[in-house]
């Protein structure tokens, strides 16, 4: 796990108030909706709302590409390395 | 007038939670400290437990004992002052220019906690979230002789309280501390051990004034003391709970 993919996950426990989960029980790639983790669409808004608090990430609430990008904590850290490129010119 | 049979009750208060413990609260009774704290509700599993706020904590962990995994119960929620903490922390968003929380923005609405155990329970008959006055116990346990009086065998009352954000306690003066109280009633039947009450409105004419402690916290006190008389004033009104023979 990146530096960042453990950031995503340790932010998914705090958000979402999960207990008994540690980071090592969200590998990279385990599905974080439906069978997986477990999680649902009011978790899916409030994770958007964290990214944007979070790393100034804003979603655009019709993104066609925002299922993909929070599949996996792999993905959401993709997501925010792509977001993140250009204000760091 | 109604008659009500307490089968059993449940409470939650800091530090209390043992029916010993509550026996020594009943007899002298004493504000407790509250930092905070909450029961672990280790009984539901993690993830259901993820959006239970302090208040549906507390209401859960006396609640549930009191309902059979396979019985449906008619549920009463009651809360003078309900989410306000809640409210007050996504006023505090609304102030600092933040974006809401869909959770707690969609928990905070005062039927919300009923919800959770309908959902949590497979709860599918009547439930009401209630908000009075001082004297929302009493009618909470109206509503509950109501639901009887429906035909409900039993029913289920939760009277919860949690302490008010720093910044409202000059306003809210009657919540020393958070607290739950649940009471399993029925109708009553001679045959039972369990006391039974009979529960009466009266004008106020001599101008009485609330109690030191919570009407639900008071009539605990009375179920541990058949001679204690209970009379909770509220306004115009008088309740009054007199312990049938």
């Amino acid at each position: 796990m990146t530096d960042l993919e453990r950031d995503i996950a340790q932010l998914i426990i705090d958000t979402l108030n999960l207990e008994e989960t540690t980071v090592a029980d969200i590998p990279a790639d385990l599905p974080l909706f439906g069978q997986g983790l477990g999680l649902d669409s009011v978790d899916a808004l409030e994770l958007a709302l964290a990214l944007q608090n979070v790393y100034g990430i804003k979603l655009a609430a019709d993104s066609r590409d925002a299922r993909q990008h929070f599949a996996t904590v792999g993905n959401m850290a993709r997501f925010v390395e792509a977001q993140r490129l250009p204000c760091n010119d | 007038m109604i008659d009500i049979q307490i089968d059993a009750w449940r409470a939650w208060a800091p530090g209390i939670d043992a029916d010993a413990a509550w026996r020594d609260w009943a007899s002298a009774p004493r504000a407790l400290i509250d930092s905070g704290q909450q029961p672990s509700c280790a009984f539901i599993p993690a993830m259901q437990r993820r959006r239970l706020s302090r208040l549906a904590r507390i209401t859960m962990d006396v609640a549930w004992p009191l309902c059979a995994d396979d019985e449906q119960l008619p549920f009463v929620f009651a809360s003078r002052h309900g989410e306000t903490p809640r409210t007050f922390a996504l006023l505090e968003d609304i102030g600092r220019d933040q974006p809401l929380s869909p959770t707690q923005f969609g928990l905070s609405v005062h039927n919300a906690i009923a919800g959770q155990w309908s959902i949590l329970r497979g709860q599918k008959g009547e439930s009401v979230a209630l908000a009075g006055e001082g004297d929302t116990f009493e009618h909470a346990m109206l509503e509950a002789a109501a639901l009887l009086h429906e035909g409900a065998p039993s029913a289920l009352v939760v009277m919860a309280e949690e302490q008010p954000a720093e910044a409202l306690r000059s306003w809210i003066d009657d919540v020393p501390f958070s607290y739950a109280v649940a009471l399993r009633v029925s109708l009553p039947d001679a045959s039972s051990s369990a006391t039974r009450w009979r529960l009466s409105l009266h004008a106020n004419d001599a101008d009485a004034r609330p109690g030191a402690w919570p009407n639900a916290l008071d009539f605990l006190r009375a179920l541990h003391d058949p001679h204690a008389p209970v009379q909770h004033a509220w306004r115009s009104r008088q309740w009054k709970w007199h312990r049938l023979p």
